[in-house]
Formats: structure tokens, sequence, C-alpha cells
């Protein structure tokens, strides 16, 4: 008796690259495979209902655990394929009742697919963080000028107030020394990506991360400029000693998979 | 929580070339993909990648998905911030 | 939270926040304190402003400064009794940032 199934997507690539689909596990320890239509391949596995279902999906999606092993083997499945074709990754928990339904899909949006390949062709997503590199420090008494003038002791509070004020205006400049940084950094990689998306900082407590984060964005490169890139990388660290830089990558382009001119229709 | 980094950190990045699918390559990827922070991950997949509205996809808003997922993981992190782990290597 | 991942809670479960005692009165302290040390971080701006101003007196800069001063060192035990960092006193707004400015 086999239980009911339904079918998880993880990418969508050119039917004539994508080739033949090597045998990976997947998401829920199943196989892959492809189901082609209309000159596109969408990279698909069979999962059991019962923890894929729309239902068993929300509480399953809250659980971390099973949320996190989810997630790698969907990005594993697609990691593993786009090293040999450019491959439009899916968002999370796209499931179909049966192949007739991912090849309906296939044919609805062919026109996007194409697009969407033309554009992450032979370029690949690299993600950039940066992060205040000193955690901010704390306390308005810490060890700093020494008393300005022979006054200062007969006049505590005065003094108080003057330290207070070298200290919020040199903070001051520090900071807007640090998004100065950013907004340059960001320039500077920007110049060398064919597409960028900017994000907003994460909060410490998603991060895990006291310091400040200045920039989160995620640039699209075209393969031969990834050594450039990545020097680049290195060099503005170099350059930007207050921002401590984060280079994760390569990625596939989650971030650009999407078309630019329309944002996602809702169905 | 303390945070002890290099002035530049790189997580691995191979650099890009005729895949060969040999078992080093598979091995490489595979020693990456552990490496790969969680927070980035679900930050692409959940609010990455392409929409469409499969059959059983969820019906709820994407920005519900990615609240409630991210809402597990910042509790997680928060979590095991009190336990006094270092969250930074358990979040990878 | 005070379930470790893995137990099989009941849904509802997992959105309770965490209403062990302690921790709920840690998290009023923290807020109230927030609140004050943001009155104090403004009170210290405006006094600054004032100073620069030239509307007051060396007497009065030298009163404000020391209460100020006073103020923080007060603010400064009230968070080691309480055993919170530093950053424990912030808020976070969301799109707006945090409450408090990082440094």
């Amino acid at each position: 008796m086999t239980e009911p199934h339904g079918v998880w997507v993880y990418a969508v690539g050119d039917d004539i690259a994508t080739g033949r689909i090597e045998h990976l596990t997947g998401v829920g320890g199943g196989a892959v495979r492809g189901i082609s239509a209309y000159g596109l391949t969408a990279v698909a596995g069979d999962v059991p209902l019962a923890e894929f279902g729309e239902s068993a999906l929300r509480r399953n999606l809250e659980d971390l655990a099973w949320l996190e092993a989810t997630a790698r083997a969907h990005h594993h499945v697609i990691d593993a394929l786009g090293q040999r074709a450019s491959l439009v990754p899916m968002r999370l928990a796209t499931v179909y009742a049966s192949d007739d339904g991912v090849a309906a899909m296939l044919d609805e949006r062919a026109a996007d697919f194409r697009a969407a390949l033309s554009r992450i062709s032979s370029r690949q997503e690299w993600g950039v963080k940066a992060y205040a590199a000193q955690p901010p420090e704390r306390g308005g008494l810490a060890a700093s000028a020494p008393a300005r003038s022979s006054g200062a002791a007969a006049r505590p509070g005065a003094a108080y107030l003057q330290r207070r004020r070298d200290e919020l205006s040199s903070r001051s400049q520090a900071r807007s020394d640090l998004l100065a940084s950013a907004e340059t950094i960001h320039a500077r990689l920007s110049g060398l990506a064919a597409e960028v998306r900017l994000h907003a900082p994460q909060a410490p407590q998603l991060t895990g991360v006291r310091a400040q984060m200045i920039l989160n964005a995620a640039y699209l490169v075209d393969d031969e400029r990834s050594g450039e890139f990545a020097d680049a990388v290195a060099a503005l660290a170099r350059e930007h000693p207050a921002a401590r830089l984060e280079l994760t990558g390569p990625w596939p382009p989650y971030s650009f998979a999407g078309t630019p001119e329309r944002s996602p229709p809702c169905e | 929580m303390s945070d002890q980094h290099s002035a530049y950190h790189e997580v691995q990045p191979h650099r890009p070339g005729p895949v060969e699918g040999t078992a080093t390559d598979e091995h490489r990827r595979a020693r990456t993909m552990e490496r790969i922070a969680l927070v980035d991950l679900l930050d692409r997949v959940l609010a990455g990648g392409v929409v469409v509205a499969g059959e059983i996809t969820l019906s709820i808003a994407d920005v519900d998905m990615v609240t409630i997922s991210l809402r597990a993981l910042v509790t997680s992190v928060s979590a095991l911030a009190e336990s006094g782990a270092d969250v930074r290597e358990l979040a990878r | 939270m005070t379930s470790p991942a893995g137990e099989q809670d009941t849904p509802t479960r997992r959105h309770r926040i965490d209403a062990d005692p302690e921790s709920v009165e840690k998290g009023l302290v923290s807020l109230v304190l927030t609140v004050v040390e943001l009155l104090r971080q403004l009170m210290e701006r405006q006094a600054l402003r004032r100073v620069d101003d030239g509307t007051l007196s060396d007497e009065q800069i030298e009163r404000i400064g020391s209460t100020l001063m006073a103020l923080e060192s007060r603010m400064g035990e009230l968070r080691e009794h309480f055993g919170l960092d530093p950053e424990d006193l912030n808020l976070d707004l969301g799109p707006l940032g945090p409450l408090l400015p990082y440094d």
C-alpha cells in the first residue's frame, strides 16, 4: 500500500542543458527526477503528503529541526545540479499534486523561466554582510580623556558633561564613518555584479552577533569575475578596518530568481 | 556570547570551472554545505526563489511563512544563548 | 523557551511566551530600565544642547552635570543588581531599528 504523495519542485532548468538528473537524495529522503515539458525541465521529487501536505507543512515549518533538515536537503539538490546547468531555484515548499500539475505550471510560466534563465546564465550569487568591527562600547564612564582643566575636580558635574559631549561626538563620527564605509563597499561590489539585491540588515537576535550589521547584500556575478569579486571583498576589508566583512557563496541564484519588473503572482 | 572573529572571514568559496562530478567535488560540496550558516540558508530558501502557486503550496502569505520560520530560529538562538552555547557555531 | 527542540509539544504551545515567573520579571525589569535609560540619554543630550546654547549659568551646569553623573552611576548599579548587560536594555522596533542607538 503506497501512501499518498505530492511532487516537490526544487528548481527549473533548460531542457537541453539539464540533461540526465543524477541520483541524488532530496527532501524527505526521496529520489530526484526530472519532469520535462515545453523545453523546460523541473527538478522534482515525490514527497509523502503526511509530512508535506498543506497542514503538515504549516506544522513542520515551525519545527526548526525539521525546517533545517528540509532546507538543507532542498539546497543540496539545487546546489549539486546547479554546478552543471543554470537552474532557477524554487522557493521552499512548492508542492504539486501530480506531475501533470508541474507540467501545467511549466507551460504557464515558461516565459518567466526563460527570462530568468538567461539572466542567471553563467553567473553565481555571492552574499556579503558587513558588521561594525568592534562590538559597541558601553558605559558612559569609560576611561576617556583626562580632565581638561585644573578646575575639573572642583566642578565634576561640568567635567562629566564635557566628557559625555566628547564621547557622543566621537561615537557619532564613528557611526557616520561606518555607514560611509558600507556605502563605498556596496558601490564597489555593485560595479562588479550584473545584478544586486540589497536586503535589510538583520537584528542581533537573529544573527547571534552583537555588533551592528551595516550591509546585507546579494550580488549576481559573472562566473569569470568570481575571483575578481572575492579579491575585491578582501581588498575592501583591508581598506575599511572599522567594518568586518563576511563573504558567502557561491550560491544558486535564490535572490535573483524572480523577475525584477514584476512581483511574484499570487494565485 | 562572545563575538570573536578575524578582520575578514570567508566561507570557502570555490573557484568556478568545469565541474567533473568527481568524488572530490561531491566531498568538498558536502563539507561546504555543512558550514553554511542556517540563517543565511533560510533567508534564501524562504524569501528567495521563484514563487508559484503549487497545488499544495501554503496558501498563507509569503511574509507569514518567513516570519513563522524565522521566529522559530530566533527563539532557538535565544534559548541557546541563555544556555551559554556558542550560538553561531550551532547555527551553522 | 523551556522546552528543547524535538519534544512533542502541542502546536499551540510553541506560540506561547515563556511564562516562567523569573524570566517574566526579568523581562519587565529590562523594559522599565530600557525606558529609564532612554530618558537618561535624552536628558543628557538636552543638557548638552542647553550648555552649548549658553543659556545656563556655571552653577546650573555643575548641578545638572552632577545629577546626570549620579543618574548614570545609579543606572549601572540597577543593571548589575538585576544581572543585565547594557545590550539587554534595548528594544527592537523591527523596521524602525532598535530603540536605543547601538553605541
